[in-house]
């Protein structure tokens, strides 16, 4: 080797050349679109279409600002903050109900406050055309962190076929007439049907949200709000006897009842394909899984509200919960006044617009969810009050910094409660451990 | 000036001729090593610094780092779930590293033997090392599928009712188990064979003349002749059984479920780091797991240095 020097330079040189040829392309990339503005959002294939959809109109109507897209990965919050500590944090962020306090907290997010109060007509169209529940949602400790721009709360999907079959009544058409969870689960009963060998080959209700969450639901539905007060709590209230109760109905529709699936028997076919396949009449979920019901060939289904617990007064309206996302502004922008714009437009009435005529989501502002997109989009739904209604018939759930530690407890103890090892009254315990968690985060 | 350096000076001739290639050797030496050398400061010197640097800070990534001295420490000691999260590391580690230890001991010694169609046998076995953790995890899910799992659909042949393996909290542990034997038991066999093909056979030849059976030779010669390779097949397994994460983030959830049942120290860690942006107190966990696998692994060294030393005077 040591008498050709020139071979070993050349390899070296050409081995130089080849990385230097490789990396040129990427740092380009990187520095091209560093003057546009960025929005970092996260969604599947159908979702990112419709966003794609706002971003271009955006881009139509204001062809000075460029729009650079950032789709997240799994796991938002940890590429979230790899970018802000990296100096780059996007300048338009989509905020989720839950995990938003965290980064406000932290103050990473703007207060929109401060940009609504040089914008009076937009702030008189929001305050007109917004629902206070789901507007509130991301107010935090005196500052408005995000606009909301969808509605995901939860509903029930049910199978018409399956009903008639059963020549079981159909489940009541708006928010405010809603059946009892005694009627529920009589339904739930006569449309569950099983085989010779005691399996079941129907299923009446399934779950296809977070199981915990979803207990939690009927919870509320039993008069009980997960906690006390909804901003920054001090208290859960899981230990409250209507909470207990509600929560144990649930979980006795799978271990008791067995009207509904345990979880080993949904390990090798998830609930909504259940759903979607013909073998569940009922099943609860949200907006997000519109898309996935309405492309299931044969499927014939409308939506209702959730059943009422005993421990709320007769005639008392039926609640989803505040499932929303949101569009926030990062504290660190360096265009602000572009990314206002931005997000006026998305969570605005023209954006709220397109976000109706998707058939994806359910929009946030009254103009939209009354408009005639919305109700082309969901064509195939005959109780469209459900869809339209329900933003303003839904309750808050606890909004916190610490809530991702709530949620690793609420995880871990929900578990034995719903699989029927434990009974609901053991948490009790979790409400000390959440109250301690909230107490010293 | 020291005489060679004279002697260096007063005749250059020969002697720089000679040092050009001999520098120039070095420095190319140094040169193919440098992309190395760099890789390891920036990808390890310098995280493993900045680690213990952040153990002792309070940091979110969004703000600025806050100095809080020992708290972090403090804190994890008192903190329930490390406690939870030691015991199922514990239970973890015995439940893999002791069954896996065995199995690769008798699949060496099957694997040694010189029978027709080893080859094949011996590729079948180390498989699962070319596989991914994820890939691996993954598919054992489906296996341990309550209603149509294959080892669900095998144990009702044997009469055996369905077993809830990632749903109890009991099996998850088992089924972790499991997978983590099936996975560590190719590499053990790998250094268990190679250790036990550096036996003289002539220990052997003498032993089956004096009368003793496999088992005899198998416990008396094969065993204390590779105590070291089962010491360090030891090591490694208890160090893999302490990092343990991809296996059970895929198996049994993001957080080590049902309830804390596979909540290991692992887990612990990405769940402090990276859900609850506490990375300060993950640092101030990775350096006290590195504690005590340090002690734990100096301790192995010892008991194995000291048994060789009775060996070696016959004691053994």
């Amino acid at each position: 080797m040591l008498d050709e020097p020139f071979g070993r330079r050349s390899l070296l040189r050409g081995a130089g050349a080849l990385t230097a040829a490789s990396l040129a392309p990427w740092a380009g990339g990187c520095a091209s679109d560093d003057d546009a503005l960025t929005f970092f959002f996260a969604a599947n294939p159908d979702e990112r279409d419709a966003r794609m959809r706002i971003v271009d109109e955006f881009q139509r109507r204001h062809p000075d600002i460029r729009v650079r897209p950032l789709l997240s990965g799994p796991g938002v919050m940890q590429q979230l903050s790899t970018f802000c500590a990296g100096g780059r944090c996007p300048d338009v962020l989509m905020a989720w109900e839950l995990t938003y306090a965290e980064l406000a907290a932290r103050g990473v997010l703007l207060d929109l406050n401060t940009m609504l109060a040089r914008d009076p007509a937009f702030a008189a169209t929001l305050k007109s055309d917004s629902i206070p529940a789901l507007y509130e949602t991301f107010s935090f400790d005196g500052g408005q962190y995000a606009f909301p721009e969808q509605w995901s709360g939860n509903y029930l999907f049910y199978n018409k076929r399956l009903f008639a079959e059963g020549q079981v009544p159909a489940p009541p058409k708006t928010w405010e007439r809603p059946w009892s969870f005694g009627e529920f689960l009589d339904t739930a009963t006569a449309l569950t049907r099983r085989a010779g060998s005691g399996r079941a080959t129907q299923w009446g209700f399934v779950n296809t949200w977070l199981s915990y969450a979803s207990a939690g639901l009927f919870a509320i539905n039993n008069g009980v709000p997960w906690s006390t007060p909804r901003m920054n709590p001090t208290h859960f209230n899981f230990d409250d006897d209507a909470f207990i109760e509600a929560v144990q109905f649930y979980a006795d529709l799978a271990n008791k009842h067995r009207v509904a699936p345990r979880a080993s028997e949904t390990q090798s076919t998830s609930t909504p394909n259940l759903f979607a396949a013909g073998k569940a009449a009922i099943a609860l979920g949200g907006h997000w899984r519109y898309q996935t019901f309405i492309r299931a060939d044969g499927l014939d289904f409308d939506v209702a509200p959730l059943p009422t617990g005993p421990a709320l007064p007769n005639g008392h309206a039926a609640r989803s919960d505040i499932g929303a996302t949101g569009l926030a502004i990062s504290a660190s922008s360096q265009r602000k006044e572009q990314a206002w714009e931005f997000v006026k437009f998305a969570t605005g009435p023209d954006g709220q617009a397109l976000i109706g005529e998707s058939c994806l989501f359910v929009p946030v502002l009254r103009s939209a969810l009354t408009s005639a997109g919305f109700a082309g989009a969901h064509r195939a739904v005959d109780n469209l009050a459900v869809l339209t209604e329900g933003p303003a018939h839904s309750e808050g759930l606890p909004i916190t910094p610490a809530w991702e530690k709530v949620n690793a407890l609420m995880d871990r103890n929900f578990g034995p409660v719903l699989r029927g090892s434990r009974p609901a009254t053991s948490l009790r315990g979790l409400t000390r451990a959440v109250d301690e968690v909230l107490r010293t985060p | 000036m020291t005489l060679r350096d004279t002697a260096v000076t007063a005749v250059p001739g020969p002697r720089s001729r000679a040092a050009g290639p001999l520098r120039r050797r070095a420095w190319a030496g140094r040169l193919f090593v440098a992309p190395n050398l760099t890789a390891v400061m920036v990808f390890m010197l310098f995280p493993l610094g900045f680690s213990l640097y952040m153990s002792f800070q309070r940091w979110d990534l969004f703000r600025p780092p806050r100095f809080v001295g020992t708290e972090n420490f403090t804190e994890l000691m008192v903190d329930p779930l490390f406690l939870i999260a030691i015991r199922n590391t514990v239970i973890y580690t015995l439940g893999t590293v002791v069954p896996t230890v065995l199995i690769s001991l008798a699949v060496a010694a099957v694997l040694s033997r010189e029978v027709k169609g080893i080859g094949t046998f011996r590729t079948i076995a180390f498989m699962p090392l070319a596989i991914s953790s994820v890939v691996m995890a993954v598919v054992w899910q489906f296996v341990f599928n309550t209603d149509n799992g294959l080892l669900n659909i095998m144990l009702g042949w044997i009469g055996v009712g369905p077993v809830p393996w990632l749903i109890q909290p009991r099996w998850a542990m088992a089924s972790l188990c499991m997978v983590s034997v099936w996975r560590s038991v190719p590499f053990a066999s790998v250094v268990l064979l190679a250790a036990m093909q550096g036996v003289p056979g002539n220990l052997y030849e003498a032993a089956r003349i004096d009368g003793a059976g496999e088992i005899r030779q198998f416990v008396s010669i094969t065993l204390p002749m590779i105590r070291g390779a089962i010491s360090f097949v030891v090591v490694i397994s208890v160090i893999h059984a302490f990092q343990a994460f991809d296996l059970v983030y895929v198996l049994n959830g993001p957080n080590g479920g049902p309830e804390t049942a596979t909540y290991v120290l692992g887990i612990m860690l990405f769940q402090h780091a990276f859900s609850f942006l506490e990375f300060g107190y993950a640092s101030a966990l990775a350096w006290v797991m590195f504690a005590i696998l340090l002690v734990l692994t100096v301790l192995q060294f010892r008991i194995t240095r000291a048994r060789s030393w009775e060996a070696s005077r016959g004691l053994g």
